[in-house]
C-alpha cells in the first residue's frame, strides 16, 4: 500500500476516533481562550498594547495548547495497544506518523478557526484583507509544531511523567518558529499590512527541515 | 596512570598560564577595562560547549547506524559536558553585562540562543533520566538529539533576525571584529586551556558511563547464575543474592 | 582593578562548577570500580 494511501486511511480513523466524543477538541478550544482571556485580566492591556502584543499572545496559546493536545495522540494507542497492530500491518512507519500528524493539524486547525476571530474580537484587531495572507502564516506555523509534537509525543510516550516531558521537550524546539510566527502575524496586523517574506520563508524553513528529519528516523521513533 | 598524572601536570600548567595571561599579558580594553578580562574564559567555554552538542549529534547518529552502546554513553557524557559549558557562559556573561550595561541580562541574539541551547540540552538529559529501558532510551535520546541540533542553526538564524529588526543596547564591541593580535593570542590560548580541561572530563565521563553498563550486565549475569543454581536445586546460599 | 568583584566571581564561580563536577565524576567512577570488582570476583568463584 502506498503511504499516501495509508496514510489518509489512518488519518480518516484518527478523524472519525475522535469525532465520535470530540473531548479532545471541545478541551484544547477551551483552553486556548483561558490563555486569551488570562492574559487579559494579567496585563490589562490597552487598545494600543493588545495590537502589539496580541500575536504573541495569540501563538502562545497555539503553541500551549498544541503541546497539550498532542499528547494524547499517542498515549491512546498505548492504552490500548493498538500501536503494535499498527506496526504488523502493511504500511509504512511513516504513514503511521504522518496520518497521525495530519490528524493533529486538522484538529488545531479546527481550534484555530474558532480562536481567531474570538481573539479578534476580544481585542479588537481588524483582520479585514489579511485573512487569506493570515491563513498562510497559520498554516506554516501550525504544521511546524504539528510535525515537532507528533514526533516527541512519540518520544515522550515511554516515558515517565510525559504530561509534563511533551511541552518540556517541544517548546525549546519551537522557539524559532515561534519567534518567525509571532513577527509575520505582527507585520500582517500593523497599519499597512505586509506579508514579511523572510520570516515567512524561515516557517516553510523550518516545516521542511523537520518533515525531511521525521522521515529520516521514523523508524527509530516507532520500535518495540 | 603515569599518563594521567602527566596530563594532569600539563593541563593544570596550561590553565595557570592561560589565566595569567588573561589577567595580566592581555591588554586593558579601552571603555571596559579589567571586567572585559571575563571574556577570556567566557568566550573558550561557549566554544567547548558548541562543540560538545556537535559531538552530541554525531554520537546520536552513529548510534543510531550502529547500535554501539558506546555511541551512547559518548553522547550522554558530551551532552553533560556541553551542558557545563553552557552554564560558565550563562553565568559569566550576566556578572559581565552588570557592570558594562548595567542590566543583568538583555534579550540579545548571542545570549538568547545560548539560553535556549541550555534549554535544549537539559531537555535531552532529562529525557534520558525519564526514559527507563536502556534501548529504548538510548534510541528515542538520540532522535530527540538529532532534531535539538538540526534546532540551533534555526535557532540562531531567527534570532539574528529578530534582533537586527528591533532597536539594540550597546553590542559588545570589538568582539571578533578587529579583535588586538594581542588578545586574539590570548583567547587562542584559553580556548586550549578550556579544551584541555573539558576533553578529559568528557573522557571520564565517558568512562563512567561504560563502566556503568558494564556493571549492569554484571548484574544481570550474577541474577542469572543465582537463578541457575536455583533451577537447579542446590542450596541457594544466602551470598549469591545481590 | 575596578569591578573587581564580578571578575573574582566569575572565576570562582567557573572554578567550583568545573571542580564540583570532576570530583562528583571522580566519585562515582570509584565506587563504580569497586562494585564491578565485586561482582567481578563474584562471578569468578
Amino acid at each position: 500500500m502506498s503511504t499516501a494511501r495509508a496514510a489518509a486511511i489512518l488519518l480518516t480513523k484518527e478523524l472519525r476516533l475522535e469525532f465520535r466524543t470530540r473531548e479532545l477538541l471541545n478541551t484544547t478550544i477551551i483552553f486556548a481562550m483561558v490563555v486569551v482571556v488570562l492574559f487579559s485580566f494579567a496585563f490589562n492591556p490597552t487598545p494600543e498594547e493588545s495590537r502589539r502584543y496580541g500575536p504573541g499572545l495569540l501563538w502562545i496559546a497555539f503553541l500551549f495548547a498544541g503541546s497539550l493536545m498532542l499528547h494524547p495522540s499517542f498515549a491512546r494507542e498505548q492504552s490500548n495497544q493498538t500501536l503494535d497492530a499498527l506496526r504488523m500491518a502493511p504500511v509504512s512507519t511513516f504513514a503511521i506518523l504522518l496520518g497521525k500528524m495530519l490528524a493533529n493539524f486538522i484538529f488545531l486547525s479546527l481550534a484555530e478557526v474558532v480562536l481567531v476571530p474570538v481573539f479578534a474580537v476580544l481585542y479588537n484587531v481588524s483582520l479585514a484583507g489579511v485573512i487569506g495572507r493570515l491563513i498562510l502564516v497559520l498554516v506554516l506555523g501550525t504544521l511546524g509544531l504539528v510535525i515537532t509534537g507528533t514526533v516527541f509525543s512519540a518520544v515522550s510516550a515511554h516515558a515517565r511523567m510525559r504530561e509534563l516531558l511533551l511541552p518540556l521537550l517541544l517548546l525549546p524546539i519551537l522557539a524559532p518558529l515561534l519567534i518567525a510566527a509571532v513577527e509575520a502575524t505582527v507585520s500582517l496586523l500593523a497599519d499597512e499590512p505586509v506579508l514579511d517574506r523572510t520570516w515567512t520563508t524561515f516557517l516553510a524553513g523550518f516545516d521542511i527541515v523537520f518533515l525531511s528529519a521525521s522521515w529520516l528516523l521514523c523508524d527509530f521513533l516507532l520500535e518495540e | 596512570m603515569k599518563t594521567r598524572i602527566a596530563g594532569t601536570v600539563v593541563v593544570a600548567a596550561l590553565v595557570i598560564f592561560a589565566g595569567y595571561a588573561a589577567l595580566y599579558i592581555a591588554p586593558d580594553e579601552r571603555t571596559m577595562h579589567e571586567i572585559q578580562r571575563i571574556f577570556y574564559f567566557h568566550v573558550p567555554s561557549w566554544i567547548t560547549s558548541f562543540t560538545a552538542f556537535t559531538v552530541v549529534c554525531l554520537a546520536n547518529v552513529a548510534y543510531l547506524l550502529t547500535r554501539q552502546q558506546r555511541w551512547d554513553s559518548l553522547g550522554v557524557a558530551a551532552a553533560e559536558v556541553g551542558v557545563i559549558g553552557c552554564t560558565i557562559g550563562l553565568l559569566t556573561g550576566p556578572l559581565w553585562a552588570r557592570p558594562v550595561w548595567g542590566v543583568w541580562w538583555t534579550w540579545d541574539a548571542r545570549l538568547t540562543t545560548t539560553f535556549i541551547l541550555w534549554l535544549l540540552y537539559v531537555s535531552y538529559l532529562l529525557l534520558r533520566g525519564l526514559l527507563e529501558d536502556p534501548e529504548r532510551r538510548a534510541t528515542l535520546s538520540a532522535v530527540f538529539g538529532i532534531f535539538a541540533y538540526l534546532d540551533v542553526p534555526l535557532v540562531y538564524v531567527s534570532n539574528r533576525l529578530w534582533r537586527t529588526q528591533h532597536p539594540q543596547p550597546v553590542i559588545l564591541g570589538g568582539q571578533g571584529s578587529g579583535l588586538n593580535p594581542t588578545m586574539a593570542r590570548v583567547l587562542l590560548l584559553c580556548v586550549v586551556a578550556v579544551f584541555g580541561i573539558m576533553i578529559p572530563l568528557l573522557l571520564d565521563r565517558y568512562r563512567l558511563e561504560c563502566l556503568r553498563h558494564e556493571l549492569d550486565e554484571l548484574r544481570l549475569a550474577v541474577e542469572a547464575r543465582s537463578t541457575n543454581s536455583d533451577s537447579a536445586l542446590s542450596p541457594a546460599t544466602g551470598k549469591d543474592r545481590s | 582593578m575596578k569591578n573587581f568583584s564580578f571578575l573574582f566571581t566569575a572565576w570562582i564561580a567557573v572554578w567550583v562548577i568545573f571542580f564540583g563536577y570532576q570530583v562528583s565524576i571522580a566519585n562515582r567512577l570509584t565506587k563504580l570500580r569497586d562494585e564491578v570488582e565485586r561482582l567481578k570476583q563474584q562471578l569468578g568463584r
